[in-house]
């Protein structure tokens, strides 16, 4: 018997390499700094600190403020989440049936994506302005408000205005992608539906889920964790305020960090926010992993 | 496979929304003067925050100027607006990326100092004369007998006002609190408002707005030992005033407002007062051109009308040049050449009264009497030059200290007028739950 020498294919890694190393630098060097730093006294702007251990971890965790910011990032991520995937997907299904005209449409839609957040937040502060913003007098006009609404700045508007400022914001990038998934769908299990008389909702059903479930679960994963870490909207329109009404997890970070300095405890937080992302993940991926094989 | 690449892409995305800190490298400095390097060689960074376009001109005409006159040198020119910049030392300094000088606030020369970023620029004051500088400007960015900072304009807080609106209303100029709590009362009517009072979490504003009231009464935000002090009872007192303030006479959508948001107001003519430097001529120049000839300012308010004059917050801007340049030799040369007479006077030209001289021998010239603007708002000249002499920075009473810029920096004063306005917090509540707060902070610098 002829024993064949196994080749080892160096060519596949020599392609890889590159995108290997650039990926290894910007996800090692920065969690194991963060790491490093968060059991630290690091501050911004000071060059020496000591090793702390665990106490910045043990004062984040003693801060009612973090929890409350956590709390606040939740319902930010759920809120927003929820709306972008709700009128994300109700368009995508809208402007599949459009037969004519649709790049205008998925165009149109897609224009909150093509400005930075700056100008969005700038654009919206200046739409909700309290004293001479268009939509508080326009509601005051029409006779549906007695008052200027307050949309940034009345506690028990505030929040639900930035959720559905980010829903506007989201929403198209879903709407793109489920389309995109959409038109993969062969026609003819439709006809074959049709034809054994299932209803419009059982070929939604059985159809049309199964073949896209895969990429909205992508997509919640990837919205989940942008919606999470987002932080220039929030910060630009409200700074976390009023009275830290829409302070997140990354406001209350940053503030930790750029505000008081105290890096070494913006480390912690911002490891404790990995950590929680990374459970989400996992938990996410597990669910995909499981569709994946049901597919199978 | 799909699934390894939506982790990989996951976990791209985790960790750039979470990044932070990098490692500090610093060079020594270079403490050689012009004279004794002789010919000018080199490139230096100069970061500004002088982000209007007139201010932004004669800097750089001064900047060509200078490498016209110096074919070796280069100045590269990049411009912040202050809360960028503030952001960009503070991560600069951290990673060793910090410019070769740079303007500056006196609350962030005291941290610069803090952190020996800065170097001494005792040199170039004598060269240009340390007797034209005011000694409270100086002594603002100096440490351990040296000075690390050179003012470059000065400016100070006062009331300014709507004369038409006042006169329409019958209405002297206020010269107490009473007065001008209930003229701002009567003023608010028909889509004007008597006063804004900002207290948004991303600037100083409700902490300027208290002390004001705090330093008319002769007190401080700050204890002599640098602890801060919210629940003195002039500090309560001045708390309740503003809330009232907002009640009654203010849009409450300034519970959110940052200096820009207040300024519009008054520029827009919503608001018949406000508080702001000779800055407020050149809002309302180009906002709204009719109502320049209807605004005029006047001294900040006191407790009682028989009370001493005061000044509550003088600034003034500096001048630094950083530890990690090269070239420290060529920024004092540049620095000097900005303090040359026709240069100094077309610089502060660029916003005329907005930007006072911080050196004497200006004022008085020909040339700088000679603006139109100037001329036109005489009054308000005098009226910000006489509290521009009597004020310091917030906090500065005692003296430069890092606590008083924490006191600005932290939005824990604007975070407490929140509290109160939107929960409803008992006022002695949460004014000792900032309190608290801002000497937590405090205790991390000391």
């Amino acid at each position: 018997m002829v024993k064949r020498k196994v080749k080892f294919d160096y060519a596949r890694w020599i392609f890889v390499l590159p995108a290997l190393l650039i990926v290894g630098v910007l996800l090692v060097y920065p969690i194991f700094s963060s790491l490093y730093y968060s059991m630290t006294t690091k501050h911004l702007i000071k060059a020496s600190y000591d090793f702390i251990g665990l106490a910045n971890y043990k004062e984040v965790l003693n801060d009612p403020n973090f929890f409350k910011a956590f709390l606040t990032s939740l319902v930010w991520t759920a809120g927003s989440l929820a709306g972008q995937l709700f009128i994300g997907f109700t368009a995508a299904l809208a402007i599949n049936r459009v037969k004519v005209g649709k790049g205008i449409y998925r165009t149109l839609m897609i224009i909150p994506w093509a400005f930075p957040s700056i100008v969005i937040a700038l654009s919206w502060k200046w739409i909700l302005n309290g004293v001479s913003g268009f939509l508080p007098n326009i509601l005051v006009q029409l006779g549906i408000c007695n008052e200027l609404p307050q949309f940034l700045s009345d506690s028990s508007l505030v929040f639900l205005t930035l959720i559905l400022i980010n829903v506007w914001f989201g929403a198209p990038m879903i709407m793109v992608n489920v389309l995109s998934a959409l038109q993969t769908i062969p026609q003819d299990q439709y006809e074959a539906a049709q034809i054994d008389g299932a209803s419009k909702a059982q070929q939604f059903r059985h159809i049309t889920v199964p073949h896209i479930k895969i990429v909205v679960g992508l997509l919640v994963v990837l919205r989940t964790i942008w919606v999470f870490n987002n932080f220039d909207i929030i910060y630009l329109l409200t700074g976390g305020g009023p009275a830290n009404a829409t302070t997140t997890v990354p406001i209350y970070a940053y503030n930790m960090g750029w505000g008081t300095k105290l890096l070494g405890r913006s480390s912690a937080v911002t490891v404790l926010l990995l950590a929680f992302l990374m459970l989400v993940c996992v938990i996410y991926f597990t669910i995909i992993g499981k569709w994946e094989k049901e597919d199978k | 496979m799909k699934r390894k690449l939506a982790m990989l892409m996951a976990g791209m995305m985790l960790v750039s929304g979470l990044a932070v800190g990098c490692g500090s490298g610093e060079k020594p400095a270079d403490q050689q003067t012009a004279e004794e390097t002789g010919d000018l060689k080199g490139d230096i960074t100069f970061w500004h925050s002088f982000t209007q376009g007139p201010r932004l001109e004669v800097i750089q005409k001064t900047a060509d100027l200078f490498m016209e006159e110096h074919p070796d040198v280069n100045i590269t020119i990049e411009t912040f607006s202050w809360g960028d910049f503030y952001t960009k030392w503070t991560t600069g300094l951290a990673s060793g990326n910090v410019p070769d000088m740079s303007t500056a606030l006196p609350g962030h020369v005291v941290e610069m100092m803090d952190a020996e970023a800065l170097v001494s620029l005792d040199d170039l004051i004598d060269d240009i004369g340390r007797d034209k500088f005011s000694e409270a400007a100086l002594s603002e960015g100096s440490k351990d007998d040296a000075c690390y900072s050179v003012p470059l304009y000065s400016h100070a807080q006062v009331m300014w006002y709507r004369k038409d609106l006042l006169d329409a209303a019958g209405l002297e100029v206020p010269k107490t609190w009473a007065e001008f709590a209930e003229a701002a009362k009567v003023l608010t009517k028909e889509g004007t408002y008597g006063c804004s009072f900002p207290c948004g979490s991303n600037d100083l504003m409700g902490t300027r707005f208290l002390n004001f009231y705090v330093r008319s009464g002769g007190g401080s935000l700050l204890t002599d030992d640098l602890q801060a002090d919210l629940t003195s009872d002039l500090a309560i007192e001045g708390i309740n005033y503003w809330l009232d303030v907002y009640k009654n006479s203010s849009p409450k959508d300034s519970v959110n407002y940052a200096v820009l948001d207040q300024a519009t107001l008054f520029y827009q003519g919503k608001t018949a007062f406000d508080f702001n430097s000779g800055f407020q001529i050149g809002g309302v120049e180009t906002n709204s051109p009719d109502l320049v000839d209807q605004i005029d300012c006047a001294p900040l308010p006191k407790l009682h009308a028989d009370d001493p004059d005061y000044g509550a917050e003088t600034s003034n801007i500096p001048m630094v040049v950083w530890a990690n340049s090269e070239h420290p030799e060529i920024c004092k040369e540049f620095i000097k050449k900005l303090y040359e007479e026709d240069t100094y006077i077309e610089f502060l030209e660029a916003t005329p009264v907005g930007m006072l001289p911080s050196i004497t021998g200006i004022s008085d010239t020909e040339a700088y009497q000679a603006n139109e603007t100037v001329q036109k708002f005489s009054n308000a000249v005098d009226v910000i030059t006489k509290t521009m002499d009597m004020g310091t920075a917030i906090g500065f009473e005692h003296g430069p200290s890092v606590q008083a810029g924490l006191l600005t920096s932290q939005g824990i004063i604007e975070g407490m007028f929140q509290d109160i306005i939107t929960n409803g917090t008992d006022v002695e509540t949460a004014a000792k739950a900032a309190e608290d707060k801002l000497n937590d902070i405090f205790s991390t610098v000391q």
